[in-house]
């Protein structure tokens, strides 16, 4: 299971993060960075993303 | 070809260019310190992600009478409950919608006036403390070294982080939003409107600010237990079709607004923590601009007197964190009590008390008012509400 990001639907708002418990997301002007690693795949970004750009799915 | 890299060393790195991270820096040069006002974006204040409302009284008491960041002056306000009762709050302060983007590019462009090196399209990407107690804020174009850093990067809070700072929110602590501009005759641009309810927004509310020239920051936000991928934008949707229908939608766009206890402590040694960044927003109406630019003031203004008595420590800086706690810091509190209060009401008590609102005449309705019918049976929370606006 991993976050994946639409980067069509992202508007760049930075909410994820904020809500984000491992500290695992970062957001660059031209990128959106999911650090593997520390990602628990716990879906709180997905669930909070309010233009529904992330999604949990089975690599 | 190599892009040059920009090192510099100042006496105060501001992180965020926002409200509070500009006045931060406005402040702490206009008395004569160094700074360093770094923003990750190009442009200051764009996109905006705010419903753009601010008490009167709160406007003038933080910047003075600058019109020119004002696009309307509200007099009304109503509040519609669940089941569609409108109550008309009449004698609560007046309110201006902002233009946030021009408030926010001068501010920033004052900073800069007054002596601030304003760095844009800047993410600070990691933050180091060196041997000899400096701050290293690196960026893709350099490293800004200081000896003092304010971090106000917003809602994101992620920069605190790196300092050892536990900024991130649970679910039930953000409110997620959506939000835009939408020209329709229906706005009415004497009156700012509230619309609650679970239909419309569960654990939040749709607001109706209106611009002027028949348009209006029309947006929601919902509690983000009550959340799910993309709910936000689906329901803001669904109520501008139902309320506003026929009227032409534009700049939609979206952000969080934390609902949660404000971080503490704001301050460590010579690291102190405003804004939003520091969760000051009022958690009952996700108010958070005057916390901002009080916060940002007050932080630039202690840090910058702290430098000419010679230290900048905890002990030195702490000054900022007491002036938040007696001026705003425990009505935030209690906003944040008051919101885990009404998280576990349902939609009948909001229609319970708009129904015995809407029998008081609209200019005899205060916040006292409001809130004695509104805790009437919760009398520890009456105590605490009643002084929520004082």
């Amino acid at each position: 299971m991993a976050v994946k990001i639409d980067t069509s639907l992202c508007d760049h708002c930075g909410t994820c993060i904020a809500v984000c418990p491992a500290n695992a997301l970062m957001l660059l002007p031209e990128d959106f960075i999911i650090d593997p690693a520390l990602c628990t795949t716990c879906g709180s970004c997905v669930k909070i993303c309010p233009f529904g750009a992330l999604e949990l799915s089975h690599e | 070809m190599i892009p040059s890299m920009t090192n510099e060393t100042v006496d105060i790195a501001v992180i965020g260019a926002g409200p509070a991270g500009s006045m931060a820096a406005l402040h702490a040069a206009r008395l004569g310190r160094s700074v360093c006002l770094m923003d990750r974006n190009a442009k200051v204040g764009s996109p905006v992600r705010c419903g753009e409302g601010i008490g009167y009284k709160s406007f003038i008491r933080h910047v003075g009478s600058r019109t020119e960041w004002t696009l309307n002056k509200v007099e009304k306000t109503v509040m519609v409950s669940p089941s569609g009762i409108r109550v008309n709050i009449g004698n609560i302060d007046e309110s201006f919608i902002l233009d946030r983007e021009k408030m926010d590019g001068d501010l920033a462009a004052e900073a800069a006036k007054a002596g601030a090196k304003l760095m844009l399209s800047s993410t600070v990407t990691a933050i180091n403390r060196t041997a000899d107690k400096k701050y290293e804020c690196l960026t893709p174009g350099g490293t800004i070294t200081s000896s003092c850093v304010i971090i106000a990067d917003g809602v994101e809070s992620r920069c605190a982080r790196f300092l050892g700072w536990d900024t991130a929110v649970s679910l039930v602590d953000m409110e997620t939003c959506a939000f835009c501009h939408v020209a329709s005759p229906l706005i009415d641009r004497s009156t700012c409107v509230f619309y609650t309810g679970t239909t419309y927004a569960p654990g939040g509310y749709v607001w109706i600010f209106p611009r002027g020239k028949g348009v209006a920051n029309v947006g929601l936000g919902i509690n983000g237990s009550k959340s799910s991928a993309g709910r936000a934008k689906e329901l803001l949707l669904a109520f501008i079709d139902k309320e506003l229908p026929g009227s032409h939608m534009s700049c939609l766009h979206c952000g969080g607004v934390p609902v949660a206890r404000a971080v503490r402590p704001l301050v460590r040694d010579g690291a102190m923590l405003v804004g939003d960044a520091a969760r000051q927003v009022n958690c009952m109406s996700g108010a958070g601009i005057h916390y901002s630019l009080y916060a940002g003031k007050t932080a630039g203004t202690v840090a910058a007197n702290a430098f000419k008595n010679g230290s900048i420590d905890y002990a030195a800086l702490k000054d900022y964190e007491k002036a938040w706690r007696k001026t705003y810091g425990k009505q935030q509190e209690r906003s944040f009590a008051l919101k885990e209060f009404v998280l576990k009401t349902d939609d009948a008590f909001l229609d319970r008390i708009a129904a015995s609102l809407s029998k008081e005449p609209p200019e005899k309705m205060n916040y006292l008012r409001v809130f004695t019918r509104a805790f009437a049976h919760n009398p520890l929370l009456l105590i605490k509400a009643v002084r929520l606006f004082g």
